[in-house]
Order: structure tokens, then C-alpha cells, then sequence
């Protein structure tokens, strides 16, 4: 395989609600009027496949992130293998796939030990997103929701494709469309594989677009 | 798979530093000598005395099961450890801080160069040398097993053939031979323990038909590890043969190979109650590879 000094193809993560930036110890307020900080959102991005308009697939291997919006290093995804034409389709599952779900342990991104793994119920959790809200009556107004699963019919992972065009493309994390439809106050807690968590995902997916 | 990885492994096994106050190994639960089960506890015990909700399996030849623990929700062995490792009432600790304290362990560093080439501890390493260590305890010398293959002392009495022809009449669909489980989850006909409230399989697959199911065990030394079932409510194996005598509770997701009691004559028990024991595989039980690691 050739290793290319510089990226043939570069995706910045750009985290954003209503069009702010994201950083700890902010309140952005939901069109729900829920005010909200984050303390954690973590998410994976795997799989990666250029699709040529021929439709030739070149799949990357080991191309799997764990992204950590309060960790810059992670918002910059550098695929170094690929090559492409104008109008050929780049995609990557939001989530780990089954394959990898029932395959063992794996190393790097997908490490067990990073925090994103189920242990009574083996499994990834494909995103995290944690914070505080005063509507959320919790035990210190805490909201989580981890998102995962695997197996049909709740399957959490999501493939998000789109045309290259350039070497740098801009991935939007619009989050503030996360909580359009959840009431904090009722919806503030979500730990576990089911019909919830498929829709969660659904809609943290409807949160990226390209810029 | 390597020597070297398996040594690491049988130092992780045997090793506290994987609980997170350094006092509960996996052999404080799964004792060699006791077919690696807790024996004499209903359920097992974790850090600060605190008290799990199931009895421990016995571990052996696990590479042939399909899932793990009583509920199966573990999908691959070498994520088995997590549960474990995680669990508040077992070892209470996470895969990454025992990741970091085997990281700043001078004798650690050593071992998984020697089995890695690469002294870096990471999660993924550590739950591959466990596992090379846990895939390796196979039990297949049971009087049994020299029976069936007509070896060296392979020889049944009358009163251990009776007891085996019961038993393929009345046990095998489930505890199938030669791994003595068809791993496969199953309602046997235990109520509800009020306190526990555990209905087994369906918290792991959400469907009400999966309620009170729980994994059929192998009975490969089944003379060693008492007590019996997923809480442990039997202390012994004449109780169990009681319980299936004559103590099944009808339910709608009872196994249908249960749907009559079993109805053995007192004879006909004490018969199946021997052959149980040539289950039993002293070899695997006392086999040194297997014991806690008298080297550093």
C-alpha cells in the first residue's frame, strides 16, 4: 500500500449547535428550552470506502476513529491510502459494525479498555453524549445517553456517504437537531440496545451533513 | 497463540490486580480444584464483601460455546473478562485501569514484551493472553471419556452403564454429549427467586419468551462444583435430581422436554447419580499447567 506524505483526503469534524462552537461549561439553550451543557460526546467513525463512479470499491482498512469532540486531535481524519476522482463517493458507518461487534477483541480506536464497550452485554456503544441540564431531574441534573446495538431490528449503525470534490471536507455536527424532538425532562437517559436507542441513532445521524 | 501468552494469562488469572482494591483474582471465584467454580457458594463474592447475583460457572472447554455467562449475553470469549472486571459486586474496576496499573508493572512490562514483542499493555492484549489461558482448560479424561473411546481402564460397572442409559434417555437433549450442554438457554422449571428477581435470558434479548431462561451448564465434574443452578439454590446433586424428579414448576416458557417429571424410581436415582461422577477428570483438576503460577 502507499503511503502518501500528504492526505489525499482530509475530513474535519466541526461540532456545532445552532451554529456556535462547542466547548465545556457553556449553556446552549434547545428549541425544546431546555438549557444544556455537554461534558462528554464521544462517537465512532468506521469503515471507510471510496466508491468510484464506475462503481469500483476501495475499502481502507483499519480505518476506524473514536472521536472525542473535546480532543482536537480526534476532529481530523487523515486517509492517507486512498486516491480518487472528482465525483467519486467517500462513506463510513456512524458505529462499529456487527462484524466487529462479534469478532473478539480489537486494538487501537476500537480497544475495549477506551470506554465504549458494553461489559454485561457485549457490544459497542456507538456514541455517547453526556451533560447536564436543570430540567433533567436526575441525580445531579446528569443526561446520558449511550447509544448502541447491533442486531436487528434495533441496529444502531448508520452509513453516511457523499461526494468528493475536494481534499479537505468539512463534517457538521449540527447537534442542536439531537434535541429537537427530546424533552429532556422525560427523555434523559438511554443505556441501553433497543427500539429507543435505534431512533437515537437515527437522529444523531440527521445531525451530520458535509459543509 | 503462544507459551509465553499463555504463561501471561495464567498470571492474569491467578493475579488481584485486576480487582480494583488488589483483592479478588478470577481464581477467587474459579477455583481449579473445583472444576474453576466457586464451591459452596450460591453466589459469588466480590471486592468489599460485596455479593454478585449469580453462582459462578465452571470453567472448561469453552472454546466450544457459543456465548457466555448464565444469561448469554457475552458474544465472543475473549470479551468474557469484561463483566467481570466491571461488574460493582465483582471486581468493581475497569478494563482501563487495570490496563494502566499492569502499564506501571515493572514484572508486567517484562511479560508482555515476552509474549507481544512490545512491552506497551493495551486492553486488546490483555484479554487475548486471559483468553489463551482460559481456552486451554479442556477436560476430556473423565472416566467417561475413557469409557466411550474403550481406553485404559475404561470400564463402566453395571450400575454406571444403568446410569448412563437414564441419562440418554432423560437429559441428553440438553446436556448433550460430549461437551454435556447443547448451549442453548432454557427454562428448567426453577420459581422465581423473589429476592433476586433474575429472569436470565431475556434481559439480555428483551423478549418475553426468553423469560427465565438461563444457559444450559456442562456437567463435566459436576461432582465438584456444588452448589447447583444459576443462583445455587441446590447444595447438592441429589437435590437437583429431586428438583427434576419431581420439582418442575410449569410456566409458559418451560422447556417442553420437561413438560413431566421425571419420575425415577429411588434405584433409578442413585444409578444416575453415579454415572455423574465418572465425569469427573482428575487429570484436568490437578493438572499443574493449570494452577496458580509459582514463578516471577
Amino acid at each position: 500500500m502507499v503511503s502518501y506524505t500528504t492526505p489525499i483526503v482530509k475530513l474535519k469534524i466541526t461540532p456545532l449547535f445552532n451554529n456556535q462552537s462547542i466547548t465545556k461549561n457553556t449553556w446552549y439553550v434547545s428549541s425544546q428550552k431546555d438549557s444544556i451543557q455537554f461534558t462528554k460526546l464521544k462517537f465512532y467513525l468506521t469503515d471507510f470506502q471510496v466508491k468510484s463512479i464506475k462503481g469500483e470499491i476501495n475499502t481502507i482498512d483499519h480505518s476506524n476513529y473514536l472521536i472525542d469532540i473535546f480532543k482536537p486531535e480526534t476532529l481530523e481524519i487523515l486517509l492517507n491510502t486512498v486516491s480518487f476522482n472528482n465525483g467519486d463517493k467517500l462513506s463510513f458507518n456512524l458505529g462499529v459494525s456487527s462484524v466487529i461487534n462479534t469478532t473478539g477483541a480489537h486494538s487501537g480506536a476500537l480497544d475495549p479498555s477506551n470506554g465504549m464497550f458494553w461489559s454485561w452485554q457485549s457490544g459497542y456503544i456507538n456514541f455517547k453524549i453526556e451533560g447536564v441540564s436543570p430540567s433533567s431531574k436526575t441525580r445531579q441534573n446528569k443526561f446520558q445517553f449511550h447509544i448502541g446495538g447491533y442486531q436487528s431490528p434495533y441496529n444502531t449503525i448508520r452509513r453516511f456517504d457523499f461526494v468528493l470534490n475536494k481534499h479537505t471536507t468539512e463534517l457538521n455536527l449540527k447537534l442542536e437537531k439531537f434535541f429537537e424532538g427530546a424533552k429532556l425532562a422525560v427523555d434523559n437517559q438511554v443505556m441501553i440496545p433497543g427500539e429507543k436507542a435505534s431512533k437515537l441513532a437515527t437522529v444523531f445521524f440527521n445531525t451530520l451533513s458535509i459543509n | 497463540m503462544s507459551e509465553n501468552e499463555f504463561q501471561l494469562g495464567r498470571q492474569l488469572f491467578y493475579d488481584p490486580i485486576m480487582s480494583r482494591d488488589q483483592t479478588v483474582s478470577c481464581a477467587s471465584c474459579h477455583l481449579q480444584a473445583t472444576g474453576f467454580t466457586h464451591v459452596d457458594h450460591d453466589l459469588s463474592h466480590g471486592i468489599e464483601g460485596r455479593i454478585g447475583n449469580r453462582n459462578s460457572m465452571a470453567l472448561m472447554n469453552l472454546a466450544w460455546n457459543s456465548s457466555f455467562m448464565w444469561d448469554g449475553g457475552i458474544n465472543h470469549i475473549e470479551l468474557q473478562a469484561l463483566a467481570p472486571i466491571s461488574s460493582e459486586n465483582e471486581m468493581g474496576s475497569s478494563l482501563n485501569e487495570v490496563v494502566a496499573k499492569l502499564n506501571a508493572s515493572i514484572k508486567y512490562k517484562g511479560l508482555y514484551y515476552n509474549s507481544y514483542q512490545d512491552s506497551l499493555v493495551t486492553g486488546q492484549k490483555t484479554l487475548l493472553a486471559l483468553t489463551q489461558f482460559i481456552v486451554m482448560l479442556n477436560s476430556y479424561n473423565s472416566k467417561y471419556d475413557k469409557y466411550i473411546i474403550n481406553e485404559d481402564k475404561g470400564l463402566f460397572t453395571q450400575q454406571e452403564k444403568n446410569g448412563l442409559n437414564i441419562f440418554r434417555n432423560h437429559c441428553t437433549s440438553c446436556h448433550t454429549e460430549p461437551l454435556f450442554t447443547n448451549n442453548e438457554f432454557h427454562n428448567n422449571g426453577l420459581t422465581l427467586d423473589p429476592y433476586l428477581k433474575d429472569y436470565g435470558r431475556m434481559r439480555i434479548t428483551n423478549k418475553p419468551e426468553d423469560s427465565l431462561k438461563f444457559k444450559v451448564p456442562t456437567l463435566r465434574n459436576i461432582q465438584f462444583t456444588p452448589p447447583y443452578m444459576h443462583d445455587g439454590r441446590f447444595e447438592n446433586l441429589k437435590a437437583v435430581i429431586t428438583h427434576y424428579n419431581s420439582g418442575i414448576t410449569h410456566s409458559s416458557t418451560l422447556s417442553e422436554s420437561l413438560n413431566n417429571n421425571l419420575q425415577l424410581t429411588h434405584k433409578e436415582e442413585v444409578d444416575l447419580l453415579v454415572f455423574l461422577r465418572t465425569l469427573s477428570d482428575t487429570e484436568f483438576l490437578f493438572n499443574n499447567r493449570f494452577s496458580y503460577p509459582h514463578i516471577n
